[in-house]
């Protein structure tokens, strides 16, 4: 445990009576792929928020490269280098691909007055048109987000992400509803996010498939705790996993 | 596609050379009515700003109006200040307005936040008829002629340059705006308020920004109103005339601006030819309201190209 980016430190989430998320605790480590799976409605996506600060936890502290994050506003986190992605994706529907990603950029565009101006500020530009290569949307740059198809919009999402240029990467569920061929090429895409750029990247995910193949580290959510905590294959092999979140082991192969 | 955009070129200079040879062809009235649609023009891109970029209804058009009318008449009537000057001040002073009731009304969305505005432009109105030491109440505001050194403005072909050249500025300012980072900030939280914050948006920021401008631009044709008019009184600064500027975004096309220029020169000639029958032009507006809303919802020009379209291939 070296080097941890963010650092969730007890967090509990309560909305009324119903504790979502009791005391949690997790640690991710710069330039690792770190899953955080469970049962519908374990708490991962309670716990993606809070870190992503639409949710403010009841008690407990996000720490990002050592800095408490658990109060700041949710539209100052982009610009310390923390991007999301939505599970029920939520693009700019009317707008272009381009504009989409353009505005993921928002943070870089601030920089002087002419870059305040410009519709397509250079010094963007360049890592845009290789964000829109990398994620295979160059056919759609000035299509309307709305008109894509599923799979497209999911990567969109990712793209619009990409452009905030991230150290840390929240992907909720970037797999849901996509088919095999388009699960395949993510997995892809992230390993390489990962390698080669140095990327973090936390996933909530449901597809065993993708969490198997690419995370370093598994945490496991039940009920709103931890029950378990590791690699891929410690995790895949934990009976309490298996009987309490899995409840048949064939699916963690699957 | 790149000849299509050099004709859209040259259909705008044709355009822009009929309005500026217009006085000298044609009579006062012709040339009053100029000066009105290009003033409302200013106020429709204030709309389309608000409404049209950013998603925020805010009903409050003319009472932003009026401040800008009144700001100006009173500059110049009272201290003189030569117009340019004037035209500013109503614009700013409209503008910070703008900010402080956004400040409080933007904590409200939708209906809420559109009926706040509404009361807000209500009871600006009820301001104008009884704060009688400076707006002059129910008895109206002589404005004396608009003055720049020993120029003075006393026709409707004198203001007319003057009008069309604000009006050009304004145009492309919106222009400027809508292209910019800001601009890309309002039609993010119109489309997703959440991914917009995810980006790193302070959309209530955003918000206020837009309410701001679009009071900002109100003001500005407030001035541009005392130009060429001797006289204001508050009856004309109503819910009628934020309706009648809300129809013309509409008319035109919600969420382009030329759709809000467009709009706003095809429904002001309507508009005047309504005239005629005054207790007919409310019905008429809120008729042609729902009608657009119902059948052309992207506007008159969006309709016109698509029935085009759909004509010439089958």
């Amino acid at each position: 445990m070296a080097d941890p980016i963010l650092t969730v430190e007890n967090l509990t989430i309560a909305f009324g009576g119903l504790v979502a998320v009791r005391d949690f605790s997790m640690q991710i480590e710069r330039g690792t792929i770190h899953a955080l799976i469970g049962p519908n409605g374990a708490g991962k996506s309670t716990t993606f928020n809070a870190i992503s600060r639409f949710y403010t936890p009841t008690s407990g502290r996000v720490v990002y490269e050592g800095r408490d994050i658990t109060r700041l506003p949710s539209h100052a986190i982009a610009g310390l280098g923390i991007a999301r992605s939505f599970q029920n994706l939520e693009l700019f529907n009317e707008l272009t691909v381009l504009e989409n990603i353009l505005i993921g950029a928002h943070v870089h565009c601030g920089g002087s007055l002419s870059e305040m101006l410009e519709a397509q500020p250079a010094s963007v530009m360049a890592r845009i048109d290789e964000i829109i290569e990398r994620t295979d949307l160059k056919s759609y740059r000035d299509t309307k987000a709305r008109n894509l198809d599923f799979g497209h919009q999911k990567l969109l999402e990712l793209a619009r992400a990409l452009a905030i240029r991230p150290k840390l990467l929240l992907l909720d569920e970037p797999a849901a509803g996509l088919r095999n061929r388009e699960i395949a090429a993510l997995d892809e895409l992230l390993s390489d996010l990962c390698r080669r750029d140095g990327l973090t990247i936390l996933l909530v995910e449901h597809v065993m498939q993708l969490v198997m193949s690419i995370s370093h580290t598994v945490t496991v959510l039940n009920f709103g705790t931890k029950i378990a905590e590791g690699k891929p294959a410690e995790v895949r092999a934990n009976p309490q996993v298996i009987e309490a979140y899995l409840g048949k082991e064939t699916a963690l192969h699957g | 596609m790149r000849s299509l955009y050099a004709l859209r070129y040259i259909y705008l200079l044709v355009a822009l050379a009929g309005l500026i040879v217009l006085p000298m062809l044609t009579s006062g009235y012709v040339v009053y009515l100029a000066n009105l649609l290009l003033t409302f023009t200013v106020m429709c891109l204030g709309m389309h700003l608000v409404i049209g970029e950013c998603g925020q209804f805010s009903l409050a058009q003319a009472a932003f109006y009026g401040i800008g009318i009144y700001a100006s008449g009173l500059c110049s009537t009272h201290l003189g200040w030569p117009f340019p000057l004037s035209m500013l001040v109503s614009g700013l002073v409209a503008g910070v307005v703008g900010l402080a009731i956004g400040f409080f009304a933007l904590r409200m969305r939708d209906i809420y936040l559109a009926l706040a505005t509404f009361a807000f432009g209500e009871a600006m109105q009820w301001v104008f008829l009884n704060w009688k030491d400076v707006t002059g109440g129910p008895n109206g505001l002589r404005i004396a002629p608009a003055r720049l050194l020993n120029w003075e403005i006393i026709s409707d072909k004198d203001a007319y340059p003057v009008v069309l050249i604000s009006a050009m500025v304004m145009i492309a300012l919106t222009i400027l705006i809508a292209r910019s980072r800001l601009g890309r900030s309002f039609r993010a939280v119109r489309e997703s308020e959440v991914a917009a914050q995810a980006m790193g948006i302070d959309i209530r920021g955003a918000k206020l920004a837009a309410f701001g401008l679009s009071a900002f631009f109100a003001g500005v044709a407030g001035g541009m109103f005392a130009l060429y008019s001797t006289f204001i009184h508050p009856d004309s600064l109503g819910f009628s005339t934020t309706i009648l500027v809300l129809t013309m975004v509409v008319v035109g096309g919600l969420g382009s601006i030329g759709g809000a220029v467009g709009g706003a020169i095809v429904f002001g000639l309507i508009s005047e030819l309504l005239r005629q029958a005054p207790s007919f032009q409310e019905i008429a507006y809120g008729l042609i309201l729902v009608l657009f809303m119902m059948y052309a919802p992207k506007g008159l020009f969006a309709f016109i190209g698509e029935t085009f379209s759909r004509l010439k291939h089958g």
